[in-house]
């Protein structure tokens, strides 16, 4: 707790509060153009529609929201050349740990304001019925699970190179892999695929009627498989960032 | 079994790749010295350093602080009794100082009030609300030294802290070195690889050169190794050297020249004319003083940058 809370005072002025909160901006407006609806029947497939969305919006987005938290995170300490001092007050292993602690709890609450905005936004424009909270715990839960194991990666490579242009350009170039991965359907089990790996929402359109009808969909065992990869790749980003940090000789 | 030195390694060894930076060095640090660790640029003393301090790994050897074998285990637990300054200070620069120490305060457990203590020490309380990226180079080194004495420590290793300071405040952090170990009870490692400041500022000290702790002692031996000498040359060395002996002299042979203790004038003048009485015939009488530089230079090599 002690290591947690210094490492809210280290970034104290560093903005990440608002730096998120423009990013995540970006992603309202989007969400604010999609399913935006005046015809009354559309607007009963509004919350499915919705949830088909915001795998989309996360794959595009969350990997440039994710390396910008890292790397404000690791680079208050490269900037101050703090490592050598923190090494000899607290356990390298525990300063990691604080690490990911607090960048988690940045991402909780992005993921949490996400889901809130879509719900509201949802009701505002009088989406029929209420969302399948089911679906929509599930999506959650996973998207937060993709944030994680994208933010530990991230970590990771600010925590190994001083200049924090390479991870954000890992991250800006994940946002891309993401995006062509989407079209070329072989994201399954890389760490940026995670978020349309757990999309639970698949889409029909009839050229001809040019209806398009939302459904859930089953995951197969392979998809199963790519899911569960979203874990191991917390897992591994984890104990990787862990041994870097522990070994590291300042 | 107590050794009575606060630090103390056993053959300590740092080898990278194929290059041994520190070989088996056996430093020896008494409690409530202030122990000046002299070299050349690159000989291995922050190596060391950091390797006491737990940031390098030693490839060999141990290390002993305040009488306790240092593992794994025990690390952080002992470092919580050290302060330090490795290199150059470390700082949040978007903060201010006394936020910056306020994180050190925290993450050392100790009590807040020392950061006015210590603010006032270095002499940064007037700063304390100025964010250090607006601090100069010898702000932050203060800063530094600040961070370090958080705790009062009961050891304090500071590495090269008057790097980049002005002469100003290079005078004004001796100064505030050489109080430590009567004012706090301190006991301080300060590295260099300026012979005079440590002269300054040390009372042991030890020299490393090219990874090897060369000497070991207090200051004042090695002053002692400065002392002045009477040099002569002589057509019978031997025959002389006997002479002086049974005179009570100690004196000992150098190459051609015998070498006498620092003797007054009319001392020097009896002795030459009794050796000229035992048909010795006198060369030279010349006075000779090797100065600290020399001693350093000698053990140190001269090819060494200073």
């Amino acid at each position: 707790m002690i290591t947690l809370r210094s490492e809210f005072k280290k970034i104290k002025r560093k903005k990440i509060g608002l730096t998120m909160c423009a990013l995540i901006g970006v992603q309202f407006a989007w969400l604010l153009w999609a399913g935006n609806h005046p015809d009354e029947k559309e607007r009963l497939q509004g919350w499915i529609e919705m949830l088909h969305s915001l795998p989309l919006v996360s794959v595009i987005m969350m990997p440039t929201i994710m390396s910008v938290l890292a790397s404000r995170l690791a680079d208050v300490e490269h900037k101050g050349n703090t490592y050598k001092l923190l090494n000899t007050l607290r356990r390298p292993g525990s300063l990691y740990h604080a690490k990911v602690v607090c960048g988690t709890l940045f991402i909780l609450a992005i993921s949490l304001a996400q889901f809130l905005f879509v719900i509201a936004l949802g009701y505002s424009r009088g989406y029929a019925g209420h969302p399948e909270w089911k679906y929509y715990t599930t999506a959650f839960m996973l998207n937060l699970a993709c944030c994680l194991s994208l933010y530990l990666l991230q970590l990771l490579l600010s925590m190994l190179f001083f200049n924090q242009m390479i991870p954000l350009v890992a991250g800006l170039g994940g946002s891309m892999l993401g995006l062509i991965l989407m079209y070329v359907k072989m994201y399954s089990f890389l760490p940026w695929g995670g978020f349309l790996s757990a999309a639970q929402v698949n889409m029909d359109w009839n050229p001809e009627t040019r209806v398009i009808h939302f459904y859930y969909r089953e995951y197969s065992p392979v998809e199963l498989c790519a899911v569960a990869m979203i874990f191991v790749w917390i897992v591994v980003f984890y104990t990787a960032g862990r041994i870097l940090f522990a070994g590291k000789e300042a | 079994m107590p050794t009575q030195n606060l630090v103390e390694t056993h053959n300590l060894t740092k080898q990278y790749g194929k290059v041994r930076c520190v070989n088996a060095v056996n430093m020896q640090v008494p409690p409530g010295s202030i122990y000046g660790f002299l070299g050349p640029n690159g000989a291995g003393k922050s190596t060391t350093l950091k390797m006491i301090l737990g940031l390098a790994r030693p490839t060999e050897g141990s290390i002993t602080l305040f009488d306790v074998p240092v593992n794994e285990k025990n690390r952080m637990k002992l470092l919580a009794q050290t302060g330090s300054l490795i290199e150059s200070p470390s700082y949040y620069g978007h903060l201010t100082g006394e936020e910056n120490l306020r994180i050190i305060q925290t993450l050392k457990g100790c009590s807040e009030k020392d950061i006015d203590k210590v603010l006032k020490i270095v002499r940064l309380h007037d700063a304390r609300g100025k964010l250090v990226n607006h601090y100069s180079l010898g702000m932050k080194q203060r800063l530094g030294l600040a961070a370090a004495l958080l705790g009062f420590p009961k050891l304090l290793i500071l590495d090269e802290p008057t790097n980049g300071l002005d002469p100003a405040g290079i005078q004004e952090m001796r100064e505030l070195i050489c109080t430590l170990p009567s004012k706090y009870g301190m006991t301080v490692i300060v590295s260099s690889h300026l012979l005079s400041e440590i002269d300054q500022m040390a009372d042991h000290v030890g020299i490393i050169r090219k990874g090897e702790l060369v000497y070991q002692d207090t200051l004042e031996s090695l002053h002692a190794h400065s002392k002045e000498q009477i040099a002569l040359r002589v057509s019978h060395t031997a025959i002389a050297l006997d002479l002086l002996r049974q005179k009570g002299i100690e004196a000992v042979q150098e190459e051609e020249y015998l070498l006498l203790p620092m003797v007054d004038d009319t001392y020097v003048a009896n002795l030459c004319r009794q050796l000229i009485t035992q048909n010795i015939s006198l060369y030279r009488v010349e006075k000779r003083e090797k100065s600290l530089e020399d001693i350093f230079l000698s053990l140190t090599g001269k090819e060494s940058s200073l």
